[in-house]
Parts: structure tokens; C-alpha cells; sequence
């Protein structure tokens, strides 16, 4: 995201002006805005108007609109970010209070205005901004006759592709089949890889599975490669890493954030870090359950009593329409580091928010054991 | 009712049930799709809709699409009823109720039917009512007779849709196309004294549950006198329509009576949808000389041809009581073949399972001498000498070359008593996946130790060892008895004392496991220097203090597993195979029933039918293949992409559920991580596997008297038994625990590791 102008106090009202250049800032504009603000864009709307002589003449106007937010939608694997509310900026062609839907694409600015910039939304504004942090890491995650093709960007996680298919077991003479399958399930992971992975764009390219599929195929991939003289796999060789999973199947890819080898490049954002603390929380659940909790009531009881260390919350919780909901997540983060905790606000569009909003939104790990939760009712 | 006294207990006890067929109905009428039926089961609970004719002003029912008093049409004409130009749209029902049940029948039934009724309606209708009308006047007369009593029992059963119970088909068939009081009380006298003995036997057999007595009745209606039959057969096909509706509204309410519970009435019902089916189709030729019988029977082939589209997803919930099993699918007393035993051969990584199968594949002959000494050369040119034995069943590349076992490997031998079925699974921790799917099929399984010192204590570790998680797998998958093998005996010295301190140790963990000590047998040998596989060992060493069976007879010494045979076909595909001519092989174990070519089977989840085409076992064709046939299926007229493992073939008239939601009773494993609401986890319930999600913790239960001792609890821990609901990502082929075995176990995991199995004990309905 380009921040062009800000012109905001915190805590207090403001605008920005901002461009997003990617597909991962749309998402952060998504949590950026709330209902109740105000848009400004360029956007196109079709204008009807009467001709002298008393018929109707339609035509595509371009014109700039500002309108209330009332609702947001948005679109993950389309990159699009669709903004609707009543206009507010009298205009020629539309009038006050009409209709209007935006369309936030990339590289077109647009100045967002709210009432209240409260920490959160500074914080992700601030996030957003920071170019330095970007992981994008492809991910094939596979077992025998299944493979999932991930683009891990710096706050959300994208499936590109799917591929299932049967491979037989292993059938006296009938061994030759099972290899044959083998390959041409490779052949299809092969071609959506080269479809889908981008070496300009993601960092390195990993390779994980359960058992020894993961080096079957990277064997296969190199063998490829050479054989059908594919330039970009050839020329990044040395980006392909390769992880042990469990599984293929999408919560494996935790796994793979967590394999010492992918952490290392990319220690510093984001991703990494929501899974590492997601991990503490669930060794401290199996460890010691009484200094571990979850659902909002607990966390808020634990919190009462001074006792929240570190604060795991996502992202979808603070897009709540009501805002009093999202003013109460908001003090919950704030008061927790003010006394002296960490939060943790995690990304829903990544596989450890995913889980997180599983497990109701939010948990935390305690600083000291309070049993008696345990009765409460969530 | 007063004649109702003997049917009352379960009358009362599923009536809630049939308010959700009233709910159904009601949703149906809203949509203006089914007509009068609905409207007609509405009567008792809420007022019909009505339509008023332009022309005399009438009050109509809302289902039907012509003014009953002038036969003017209803504008605008809602129900676009082609079938019905009468107006009457009961038999339109009936087909829409019928898709389900009469989907894979022969068509038979016409519409002629339909305008006969109307013209009873007519002469009944002086007050001007519709065919519901009839249902009503009729359902007085029955309280007019008591020996009518078990019909009406069997329309309030069905309450809702009593609208046939007495159908306009008896008037039809008896000619009362005038029907007067007095002649209908005849023929339903008639008839009643007939099915009302039929109905309350049925009854009786239902509240014991015995389908076998069931069909016994079934073919004692199946009638000699032409009059007999043909009143039977009437009444039957009343019960066949009503039943349908309920199995078709039970279909869609699933969600509410999946509890296990299809109410006992339904199944009393369903007995009769089957048995008259078949009296139907036998007696069709020898009575089809009455012409208002083939009237009826053209009636049915309406219901038919409206119902041919196989809706898979709305499947119906037939319960297998009804299901009757052709002759040639019992096995013959005679026992022309020995039994198939499914061996499952576990164990932890490296203890010699694939070596000890090796061994006695060749010990039995099934491996050549020739055959072996290639392995044996090809082994030592790498480097394996000792994994020679291994290399007749790790047959991939990949295994050879890593030296261990990855997918489980089928291969077959002779025993004395069994055509055995050996099972080679892998050891290996990321194998466990594999090895589930490939062994859940075993009746029987050989847990191999690796008995040299420090292997052994590997194997227990509770971290890394497979032992544990093996033996723990193979209770969940039924498997009650049990080989311990304690392999590798010559590593040391054929110990007698490391021989007892294992099975001392090992012993304890396996009868925590619910291993029975008297279905445990230990056998130490050496599958290398082959000592005690199938003959008694010549070592002096071992000799010198065992004196217990070799591994062959401990084999031949197993029980039988019990087989399902009078169920109908059903085979979880493990493993789908190609064929060079586009010919589709579904292999795996038949669970239940029986399969010989010609016979048509559902490949489920795609919903397709196909064609038995051949049947292989262990390479071999054979003609007929029972429960328990470990057995490879090439199927016709389905392509291969419709055919997956983790599938399942069955019966069309009896398909499996296919659900994403289910409700689990769950043991968690030692030492396995937290389960929480959200957990991520790899569900196994037969071939199938899918990632799936902890939605929700219904239930702790005490894991020794099964009570419920906490409501909705944070997490669980190890070694605790809870009720969980689940969700899975992709649908999979599912039954409930206690309809089906073999598809009622499911397994989760997580991380690498087994960490809570469990059993189907309810499958629950997507709220969509």
C-alpha cells in the first residue's frame, strides 16, 4: 500500500489517501474499512438521461464519488474489493443519498475518512504500508494422490490449486499401474505448479509431504525441467525448498511455517510470527490447561483479573458491523499492552487465523494459572 | 382407538416424527410443487388452502388444478400437472413421493387410474369435496370394522399421508365404481380380514426386528388364489405408496430422524414395499388377466417412469430389515470353498513384517524358487541382502530402494482351514495414513515385535514407537484376535526370558487396549532363519522351551470372523485399478451381501450405476464373491473417474449415506495433544480419508459406564471418551455404527500421530 497523504490524530478523525499496489493491501483495506466511513473514488457509473427529444440515452459516465460505507465485499480470488453505501458528494449526475457501489482496484487511489482512527486501524494501516515484510511463498502440499498449490502472501493465504486424484495401491505384476499413476499425478502438479508459481513474485517455492513423495516429486520437477528445458524451474533451482509434513491437507501448512528451513526466510513477518504463537498457546494447553484460555468470555474474565500475557484475537472480530463490538476488541488489545501483554491480531485468511476463528476468535495464554475457568460458562 | 391397544407403544413413541413429515409437507405445498397428498396429511393439523372457481364460486383445494363441482379450470392454472388431467393430483404425488423408492424398478402403473378415481370422487363428492375427501369417508368406515383394526394401524402409522391408506386403487380393482357404503364395507371386509392378519404378523415381526421373519411372512402372502392375491396385492401397494412417501419425506428430514431411530412403523412398511414389489413381479403374468388389476399395475409404472431420475442427494433411508437376499447369495451349506480371512500383518518400523510375509508366501509355495532367487540377487546387488523376502511384496521401486514398506500390500496364501489374505502394511510413521486405509478391512491381524534388544523398547516408546499406536488401530477396527509374532528371536538367542519380559510388558498394554488374553496368542520364531513359521522350529534353542503352535496353525486356529450375508452388497473400494481397455476394477473387501456378474451396483459418493462385470480374487475369476472376499470388481457402463477409493459399492435400492457432518464417540489415545472446538484433524472411517474439524464437544463420558459426567467441556485430554461432532471438508461414505460395522469407525488424526478413534453413532444433516 502507498500511503499518498494522511491527515488523521489518533484517536480521532482523519483521512488517507492511499493506493494499493497488491493483492494482499486489498485485504487490508477490507479491515480497514468499517461502516460508517466515507470513500472517495473514481468510479464509473452508468447515468441515464433524457434527450430533448423525450427518449432515454444511457452513457458511462467517470466521475469521482464519496460515499457512507454500508457494506463491503470481498473478493479473494478475484483481488477485488467492492465498497457500497449512499453517495454523499453532490454531483452532477448522481444525486445526495443515491446508491453507489465502488469497486477499490489495484493502483487507483482512493481517500478513505472516518470518525475514529483507533489504534487497530493504525496498526494495520501501518502494516500495510511497510513493504519490508512481504513473504510470498508458494506451497505444494501433497500426499500420494492429492496435492494443494498455496500462495502464502503477507496476510493471507491463497489456494491456487487442487488436484485429487486415485493412484492405486500396489497390485502383484500390476506394480507398473501404480507408478504410471504416480506420474501422471505428478504431471498434473507439475503443470498447475507451473501455472500458478511465479518465481518473480514468491520468494522461494516449497515442496512438503508426508513420506517421500515430497522428493519423488522434486526429482520428477528437476527431471522435467531439464527434459522439457522449463527456464524458470531450471534458473531457481535453488529456491525449491523441501519440508516434512504430516499430511496434504491444508492445516499441514502450519507445518510448513513452522519447518526451521521455511521459517528462516520468512522470520521477520507476519505469517511466521501468528504461527509461532499459536503453538505456544497450544503447548500451553496441553502443558498446563489452566493457564491457557479461549472463547471471549474466559479471555475477558482472565483479562479482568490482570492475568492475559499474550492476547490472540483476529482480524475478523474488529470487522464487526456493530461498533461497539469492535470498540470493545479495541480496548481489549489497547488495555492488554497497556499492561504490559502482548496481542497478537491475526490474519483470518491465513491457515493459524483460520484456526484461531475456529477456536470463537480469540484465546490467550496466561500469566499466572486461574483454574476456577474452567467453570465458567462460555 | 380402541383397536389399536396392541400397536400403541410405538405409535406413541415416534409420533413426534411425523410432525416433521407434517413440516415437510408444508414446505412442499409452499413451494406449489406437491399437490393434494400434502394438503390432505395438512388436514389433521391446519386448515387446507383453497382456490375458489370463477364460475361457481366453489371452494377448492389448493392442490388441485380443476373446479370439482363444474370441472372449469383454476386460472391462472397453478399446478402444470401433465399426468393429472383429471385434476387429481394424488397420483402426481405419488410420483413425486415414488422417485425415490421405485427409482430402480421395472416400470409398471399407469395413469388410468387416475381418472377411474376421479370418477369416484364424483359419485362420492355430493358435497362437493376432492379426493381427500375419500380418504376421510374411508377412514370412518374402518372404525366400522374392527377387523380392519391392523389396516388403520398401519394408516396411523403414517398419519399424514393417510390420504391412500385406502386408496381409490381397492375401489378401483373392485369394481365399486359407485361406491356405496354398503358394498365398500364389503370388499374392504374382504380385504381386511386378509391383510389385517397379514399386517398384525408383520407387527409381530417388526417389534422383535427380525428381518429374517420378516421376509418369511413376505413370501407367506405371496398368494396362490388369484382373488387373495390381487386384495393383497391392492392393499400392499397402499402401504407401498404410503411407505414411499415416508421413506421420501424421511429422506429429506433426515436430519431429524437419522437418530438411528427410522421409526418402526416406517420399517413395518418398508416390508411391505418390498414384499409386495416382489409378490408384484411374480404374480404380474399369472393375474394380469383381471383387467382392473393391470390397471393398478400400470399405475405403479406412472409412479416408475416419474421416478427414474436418480436424485443422489436425495437419498432415501431404507432400513435393511427389509432387504432380502436371493438364494444364490447365502453360501451353500456345503461349503464348496474354504472362508477368506483378511490378515492384517502391523507392527513398528523395521520389526520384519514384509520380510515374515515374504517368507511364508514362499514357505506355501506362492513364490517361486526361481522367482526368489531373482529378488535375492536384485537385493544383494544393492546392498539388501536381508531384505529379499521384503522384495516380494515391496514391489515399488520407491520401497526397494528405501527398503521399507509404504502402501499395504495384498497378497494371498492357503492355509489348512482359510484362503488367507495378508495385509503388508507399512511401519512407518508417515505411512500410518496408508496403513489405515489398506488394513481396515482385516478380520484377523499378526502384530509383529522386533524382539532384539533395544528395538523392542523403541517400539513401546510412547512417543515414536508404532507399536502402541498399531495394536491400538487394529482394536479400533474390529479386530478382537490377535498374533503376537515376536520376531527376530535369533538376534537373541531365542531367549526364553526376553520372550517373557515382552510379553509380560506388552501384554499389559494390549489388554488395556480391550485385547482378551484367551484371543492372544504369542508366538516367538525368526522369519530370516525361518524358525517356527510353519513347521515346529529344529533350533535347539527355541525348542528347549516352546512348545506352543508354529505361525501357521496359530493362523488356521483363528475364528472365523461372522459375515453379513444376508444384507444387502456393500464394498468399501479401497483401491481403483485401470485396465489397458478403459475397464474400470474396484478392489476391497466385500462387507456385506453378495456379488456376481451381471448385477447392477451404486458407486457412491458419485452416484452412478454400473455393472458387475467380472469378479477376481487373488487373480483369479470367480463366479460369485460373499461377504467377507477380499475381491477385485470390474464394473461396466461407469467411467473411471466416477470410480475413486474411498468409495464404496452397494446395493442401488440401498445406498450408504454420504455426509460432511457427522456426531463421533471418541476414545482419545495417550498422550495425545489437546482436542479443542476448531482442531484440525485427518478423518479415516474406512478407505476414505478427509481433513475435518472439531465443531463441537457435545459430551465427556466416563470411559467405564459410558455416562455423560460433563456437558459441552473446553478440551479434551488424553485417555478421556467424549461425544464430538465433526465436519469434513469433502463428503465421504458414511454409516452409523450400528447399521454398519465396517463403515461406522472412524479414526482421527493429527500431526503424524492417531490421537482419538472412535465410532459413527450419528450422522448429522448439513442445515442448508
Amino acid at each position: 500500500m502507498r500511503i499518498v497523504r494522511k491527515d488523521l490524530i489518533p484517536n480521532g478523525p482523519g483521512s488517507v489517501k492511499m493506493i494499493p499496489v497488491d493483492s494482499d493491501d486489498l485485504w487490508f483495506a477490507y479491515n480497514l474499512v468499517a461502516a460508517g466511513d466515507s470513500v472517495l473514488a473514481v468510479t464509473v457509473r452508468k447515468v441515464v438521461r433524457q434527450t430533448k427529444s423525450g427518449g432515454k440515452d444511457a452513457e458511462r459516465v467517470k466521475l469521482k464519488l464519496k460515499i457512507k460505507v454500508e457494506a463491503l465485499d470481498y473478493d479473494k480470488e478475484g483481488s477485488a474489493l467492492r465498497i457500497s453505501g449512499k453517495n454523499i458528494l453532490e454531483n452532477e449526475h448522481v444525486k445526495i443519498g443515491a446508491f453507489h457501489s465502488l469497486e477499490i482496484e489495484l493502483h487507483r487511489p482512493f481517500v478513505l475518512t472516518k470518525d475514529v482512527w483507533d489504534s487497530v486501524a493504525l496498526d494495520t494501516l501501518h502494516q500495510a504500508s511497510d513493504s519490508a515484510a512481504t513473504a510470498d511463498l508458494a506451497v505444494v502440499l501433497m500426499q500420494e494422490g492429492l496435492a494443494n498449490i498455496f500462495l502464502v502472501g503477507r496476510s493471507m493465504t491463497i489456494t491456487r490449486s487442487r488436484i485429487e486424484t486415485s493412484i492405486p495401491r500396489k497390485h502383484g505384476p500390476a506394480v507398473a499401474r501404480y507408478e504410471s499413476a504416480l506420474n501422471k499425478f505428478f504431471d498434473s502438479v507439475l503443470h498447475a505448479f507451473l501455472k500458478h508459481v511465479d518465481f518473480n513474485v514468491v520468494r522461494c517455492a516449497v515442496i512438503a509431504s508426508p513420506g517421500f513423495t515430497k522428493d519423488q516429486f522434486h526429482r520428477y520437477l528437476l527431471l522435467e525441467a531439464e527434459r522439457r528445458q522449463l527456464r524458470p524451474i531450471i534458473a531457481n533451482k535453488s529456491r525449491i525448498v523441501i519440508v516434512h509434513t504430516s499430511s496434504g491437507y491444508k492445516h499441514s501448512l502450519r507445518e510448513v511455517l513452522d519447518a526451521s528451513n521455511v521459517m528462516n526466510l520468512i522470520k521477520e513477518t507476519k505469517a511466521a510470527q501468528e504461527v509461532k504463537v499459536l503453538k505456544e498457546f497450544f503447548n500451553m494447553l496441553s502443558n498446563d490447561p489452566t493457564r491457557a484460555c479461549y472463547g471471549p468470555k474466559h479471555v475477558e474474565v482472565a483479562h479482568e483479573r490482570m492475568a492475559v500475557q499474550t492476547l490472540l484475537i483476529t482480524d475478523d472480530l474488529f470487522r464487526n458491523f456493530e461498533i461497539a463490538t469492535r470498540k470493545k476488541y479495541v480496548d481489549l488489545v489497547n488495555s492488554v499492552k497497556d499492561s504490559g501483554g502482548t496481542a497478537h491480531i491475526f490474519s483470518s485468511m491465513h491457515v493459524s487465523g483460520e484456526q484461531l476463528g475456529q477456536l470463537t476468535g480469540v484465546a490467550a495464554i496466561l500469566r499466572f494459572p486461574l483454574p476456577d475457568l474452567e467453570d465458567i460458562e462460555m | 382407538m380402541p383397536h389399536k391397544v396392541n400397536y400403541e407403544d410405538y405409535d406413541y413413541g415416534d409420533y413426534y416424527e411425523y410432525e416433521d413429515y407434517d413440516d415437510y409437507d408444508y414446505d412442499v405445498e409452499d413451494n406449489g410443487e406437491a399437490p393434494t397428498p400434502a394438503s390432505e396429511s395438512k388436514q389433521e393439523t391446519s386448515k387446507p388452502r383453497v382456490w375458489s372457481c370463477a364460475i361457481c364460486t366453489y371452494d377448492n383445494e389448493e392442490g388441485i388444478s380443476v373446479c370439482d363441482i363444474c370441472g372449469v379450470l383454476r386460472t391462472p392454472l397453478v399446478n402444470n400437472n401433465s399426468k393429472t388431467a383429471g385434476g387429481i393430483c394424488k397420483d402426481s404425488g405419488a410420483s413425486i413421493m415414488a422417485k425415490s423408492l421405485f427409482a430402480s424398478l421395472p416400470p409398471r402403473t399407469p395413469k388410468k387410474a387416475v381418472v377411474i378415481q376421479r370418477q369416484n370422487d364424483g359419485s362420492l363428492m355430493e358435497e362437493g369435496n376432492n379426493c381427500h375427501k375419500l380418504g376421510n369417508t374411508k377412514g370412518k368406515f374402518h372404525e366400522f370394522h374392527e377387523a380392519f383394526s391392523s389396516h388403520s394401524r398401519s394408516k396411523f402409522n403414517i398419519a399424514p399421508f393417510k390420504f391412500d391408506v385406502p386408496s381409490p386403487d381397492d375401489l378401483v380393482s373392485n369394481g365399486l365404481h359407485s361406491s356405496k357404503t354398503g358394498s365398500k364395507g364389503n370388499f374392504l371386509d374382504l380385504k381386511s380380514s386378509r391383510v389385517s392378519s397379514s399386517v398384525s404378523e408383520k407387527n409381530g415381526s417388526v417389534t422383535t426386528r427380525s428381518s429374517a421373519k420378516t421376509s418369511d411372512i413376505a413370501n407367506a402372502l405371496m398368494p396362490k388364489d388369484k382373488q387373495d392375491s390381487m386384495d393383497e396385492r391392492n392393499s400392499l401397494k397402499n402401504e407401498v405408496r404410503a411407505s414411499s412417501r415416508i421413506s421420501d419425506s424421511s429422506s429429506l428430514v433426515m436430519a431429524k430422524d437419522r437418530l438411528g431411530t427410522i421409526d418402526e412403523g416406517n420399517r413395518s412398511n418398508h416390508c411391505t414395499v418390498d414384499d409386495s414389489i416382489s409378490s408384484s413381479v411374480d404374480g404380474t403374468e399369472s393375474s394380469s388377466h383381471t383387467g382392473n388389476l393391470t390397471s393398478n399395475m400400470k399405475n405403479m409404472s406412472l409412479t416408475a417412469k416419474s421416478g427414474n431420475s436418480t436424485n443422489v442427494s436425495a437419498r432415501k433411508t431404507n432400513s435393511h430389515t427389509q432387504y432380502k437376499p436371493e438364494k444364490w447369495m447365502l453360501p451353500d451349506k456345503k461349503g464348496d470353498r474354504m472362508t477368506q480371512l483378511n490378515l492384517a500383518i502391523v507392527g513398528h518400523v523395521d520389526s520384519g513384517k514384509s520380510t515374515l510375509s515374504g517368507r511364508l508366501l514362499f514357505l506355501l509355495g506362492r513364490i517361486t524358487q526361481k522367482q526368489m532367487h531373482k529378488y535375492e540377487k536384485e537385493a544383494k546387488l544393492q546392498g539388501k541382502g536381508s531384505f529379499a523376502y521384503a522384495w516380494a511384496l515391496d514391489e515399488s521401486a520407491e520401497e526397494r530402494e528405501r527398503g521399507i514398506t509404504m502402501t499395504v500390500a495384498v497378497a494371498y496364501f492357503d492355509s489348512k482351514n482359510y484362503h488367507v489374505v495378508v495385509l503388508d502394511s507399512p511401519g512407518h510413521k508417515d505411512f500410518v495414513p496408508n496403513m489405515i486405509s489398506g488394513a481396515t478391512q482385516s478380520d484377523a491381524a499378526i502384530l509383529v515385535i522386533d524382539a532384539s534388544v533395544g528395538s523392542f523398547e523403541v517400539g513401546m516408546n510412547t512417543a515414536k514407537g508404532l507399536t502402541r499406536e498399531h495394536a491400538q488401530l487394529i482394536r479400533s477396527f474390529g479386530v478382537d484376535q490377535l498374533i503376537v509374532a515376536v520376531n527376530k528371536m535369533d538376534a537373541v538367542q531365542y531367549s526364553k526370558d526376553r520372550f517373557d519380559s515382552i510379553k509380560v510388558q506388552l501384554g499389559t498394554f494390549l489388554r488395556s487396549c480391550g485385547f482378551k488374553d484367551a484371543s492372544l496368542t504369542w508366538i516367538p520364531l525368526s522369519a530370516l532363519e525361518n524358525q517356527n513359521l510353519v513347521t515346529a522350529p529344529d533350533d535347539g534353542r527355541l525348542l528347549s522351551w516352546y512348545k506352543g503352535p508354529c505361525l501357521l496353525d496359530a493362523i488356521d486356529s483363528l475364528r472365523p470372523p461372522p459375515r453379513e450375508f444376508s444384507k444387502p452388497q456393500l464394498m468399501p473400494i479401497c483401491d481403483v485399478l485401470k485396465s489397458q481397455h478403459g475397464q474400470v476394477s474396484a478392489c476391497g473387501k466385500l462387507e456385506a451381501g453378495a456379488l456376481r456378474s451381471g448385477l447392477k451396483v451404486l458407486v457412491l459418493p458419485s452416484g452412478e450405476v454400473g455393472t458387475v462385470h467380472s469378479i477376481e480374487r487373488d487373480s483369479q475369476s470367480c463366479s460369485i464373491a460373499r461377504a467377507g472376499d477380499n475381491i477385485a470388481v470390474s464394473l461396466q457402463g461407469i467411467d473411471v473417474s466416477r470410480v475413486m477409493s474411498g468409495g464404496v459399492l452397494c446395493h442401488p435400492d440401498f445406498p450408504v449415506a454420504i455426509a460432511t457432518h457427522l456426531e463421533l464417540k471418541v476414545l482419545v489415545l495417550d498422550f495425545a495433544p489437546p482436542i479443542l472446538i476448531g482442531s484440525q484433524l485427518e478423518c479415516h472411517i474406512h478407505h476414505a480419508k478427509e481433513a475435518a474439524r472439531i465443531v463441537k464437544i457435545t459430551s465427556l463420558l466416563d470411559t467405564k459406564t459410558g455416562k455423560v459426567t460433563k456437558k459441552s467441556p473446553r478440551c479434551l485430554t488424553a485417555k478421556q471418551s467424549a461425544i464430538v461432532e465433526v465436519a469434513l471438508q469433502e463428503p465421504v461414505c458414511v454409516e452409523e455404527f450400528s447399521n454398519c460395522r465396517a463403515l461406522g469407525r472412524a479414526f482421527l488424526r493429527s500431526s503424524g500421530r492417531t490421537i482419538a478413534v472412535g465410532i459413527v453413532t450419528r450422522i448429522i444433516e448439513d442445515q442448508q
